[in-house]
């Protein structure tokens, strides 16, 4: 298996370990190495189905260090089936890094992240990144029901502070994980990837607390490489974008359509008006 | 012992391309999003994605939902105005080394020329696609290609104003296609592209709300590649300028039914999604192809689906 006769960022990656979690919950490790050195905390990739019979599918990027990426899913629908069923030896296919990834920068000493069922695949490296560089982290992980909490204990042995929660009370705190941050008051800035209710609970408790977030969004994606236009979110208008991007809105406001695949996934709080 | 290459090159109009792969508008951006995953000099030209003359905010989200074999979206034609376009955008086109077509959409004859002008005025836009079936704003835009007399006046407008390549995208979503191809060419048109999106709609029966921001969309993919090959069949058996054919082709075999229809070229939209290497791939294959059954051209094998073809022009319209 080579890489290098293909562009830089197509990468025929194989199989190297699959396990299931949890009912429905994969993660898939591939044997990765020019992924893996490139990707940033935070970054996706498009996987492409094997048959080729559905579109490419945005996953992020678990874990990436020396030849191995992993990525961790929840089996939702037929491409993510498809993902499921591939065996150790296989190959896969996945274009990436793609988008931003989570904004590290600014030293902060005190980092709460927030952890909404499969969004505990796009923080593990974040996590392990800011604690390599002497941040306290504490985890605020939450989930449906105990069985789907996984790798919490991966983020404790990474050096996290884990605080668990569940919707049925099964496992931690019964109730929702931002009942958590808002009780906990103490960080320097919020990292936050889950659905999008939780974002934006995550959103409104970070501007009560008087803290910045970065919260991963979510949205279908066609292309994930900025081609389509179709996974838009209004945010207020920066001088990079000014005056590339169509208004969000009619009447000339500074509010303008950002694609989430290519500006974000990771937007701050207070750019975002949705 | 060398063999000669066959030749992949075809025109449109005037319009020569060395591949006869066009990138859909609307799937592709202006080409660049895809240079890191694909080799872009393999491919014949980007079609730009739809502009219009004032700058459109476009449909809420969700603007995607992936259905059996395809996917809807329902974009709504977000794009910055004709004006901010010609200005930032165009200029970049230029330096690159793969072509550019530039895709009109508009709500009034008006619309449709003073865009149309604007765009092909400049030296980096290498055709205007003419996009009068746009499914998702409302039904306005899609009354042009709805309505054989509107197509004809669009396209007599617009060819009034550019000597360039005009190509006339044709929507599915008409009881006669037909009819409006007929008089597409007899407006002036050089070339028509062989379809557009599909309406359809999808529901979650968990909330009971439409899928879409929109409630309808426009379905792409393998999902309607039948529907468009048999368009491009109808389409070629009355007009004698090439046809564009696009719907669903994600693979060689796919690309050859259209050609086989009827098409002189061919478009790739949401094969780019499922992988941006397809256009490529393509590309190699028909080469293949052409050198197995020993074809010196492309062209060799349009229309030559073994059905019978009309004459040109014994179209008549309806016979009542
Ligand atoms: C930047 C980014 C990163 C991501 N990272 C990850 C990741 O690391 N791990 C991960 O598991 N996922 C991740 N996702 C989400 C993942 O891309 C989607 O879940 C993916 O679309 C699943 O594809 P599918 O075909 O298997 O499911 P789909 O069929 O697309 O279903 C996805 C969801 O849509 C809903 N749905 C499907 N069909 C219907 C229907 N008929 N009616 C109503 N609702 C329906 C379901 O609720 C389902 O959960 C990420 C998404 C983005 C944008
Ligand atoms: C996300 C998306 C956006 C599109 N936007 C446009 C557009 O702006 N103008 C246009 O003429 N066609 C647009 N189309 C239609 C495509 O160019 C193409 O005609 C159609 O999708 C069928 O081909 P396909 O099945 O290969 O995608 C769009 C299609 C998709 C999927
Ligand atoms: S998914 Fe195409 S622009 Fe984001």
């Amino acid at each position: 298996m080579t890489t290098l006769d293909l562009p830089s960022r197509v990468h025929a990656t194989l199989v190297t370990d699959r396990r299931e979690l949890a009912p429905g919950v994969v993660l898939l490790e591939l044997d990765a190495p020019e992924l893996a050195a490139a990707t940033l905390p935070g970054q996706f990739v498009m996987a492409i189905p094997p048959s080729g019979e559905a579109a490419a599918t945005a996953l992020g990027v678990y874990e990436a260090e020396m030849r191995r990426a992993s990525l961790l899913f929840f089996i939702t629908g037929k491409r993510t089936r498809e993902l499921a069923e591939l065996h150790v030896g296989e190959r896969l296919d996945v274009l990436g890094p793609l988008g931003n990834g989570f904004d590290l920068s600014g030293s902060p000493r005190h980092v709460a992240i927030v952890a909404g069922g499969v969004g505990i695949a796009s923080v593990l490296l974040p996590a392990q990144a800011l604690i390599r560089a002497g941040a306290r982290v504490q985890l605020f992980y939450g989930a449906r029901t105990a069985a789907l909490l996984v790798e919490a204990q991966r983020f404790a042995d990474a050096g996290c502070e884990v605080a668990l929660s569940t919707d049925d009370g099964t496992a931690g705190y019964h109730g929702y994980v931002t009942d958590l941050l808002e009780r906990s008051r103490k960080h320097d800035v919020v990292l936050a990837c889950g659905p999008s209710p939780m974002l934006r609970a995550v959103a409104r408790v970070a501007a009560q607390i008087g803290v910045r977030a970065q919260l991963s969004l979510e949205e279908t994606f066609a292309c994930g490489v900025g081609g389509c236009w179709g996974c838009v979110v209004p945010i207020v208008r920066t001088s990079a974008q000014a005056p590339s991007f169509p208004p969000a809105s009619e009447g000339g406001s500074d509010v303008v359509n950002a694609r989430i695949c290519k500006e974000g996934p990771v937007f701050w709080n207070d750019e975002l008006r949705w | 012992m060398v063999e000669t290459q066959p030749s992949l090159a075809i025109k449109l109009g005037k319009l020569e391309l060395p591949y006869p792969t066009l990138m859909g508008s609307g799937c592709y951006g202006s080409g660049e999003e895809f240079a890191q995953f694909t080799d872009l000099r393999k491919i014949g030209a980007v079609v730009l994605k739809s502009v219009t003359r004032l700058p459109r905010v476009g449909n809420p989200t969700p603007r995607l939902v992936h259905t059996p074999a395809g996917m809807l979206n329902a974009i709504g034609l977000q794009n910055p105005g004709i004006d901010w376009y010609l200005e930032h955008e165009v200029p970049k086109y230029g330096r690159r080394p793969w072509r550019v077509i530039g895709s009109v959409a508009g709500f009034s004859v008006d619309d449709y020329a003073y865009v149309c002008e604007r765009l092909a005025a400049r030296d980096e836009i290498a055709a205007i696609e003419l996009n009068i079936s746009c499914p998702n704003v409302a039904s306005e835009g899609e009354t042009f290609a709805c309505d054989p007399n509107l197509t004809a006046k669009v396209v007599r407008t617009c060819r009034g104003l550019t000597d360039k390549t005009l190509i006339v995208k044709l929507s599915p979503n008409v009881t006669d296609i037909t009819a409006i191809a007929f008089e597409a060419e007899a407006a002036g048109a050089d070339a028509l592209a062989v379809i557009n999106t599909v309406r359809g709609m999808a529901i979650d029966v968990d909330t009971w709300h439409p899928r879409l921001g929109n409630v309808t969309g426009g379905l792409s993919g393998p999902a309607i590649r039948p529907i468009a090959v048999l368009a491009v069949y109808e389409v070629a058996r009355v007009v004698t300028i090439p046809i564009v054919g696009q719907g669903g082709i994600e693979t060689t075999r796919d690309a050859l039914e259209f050609l086989l229809a009827g098409a002189t070229a061919i478009s790739i939209g949401t094969a780019n999604f499922t992988d941006p290497r397809v256009p490529e791939r393509i590309v190699e294959e028909l080469r293949e192809y052409l050198l197995n059954r020993n074809l010196a051209s492309i062209g060799e094998i349009v229309g030559k689906a073994n059905v019978g073809f009309a004459t040109a022009h014994e179209y008549e319209g309806d016979q009542g």
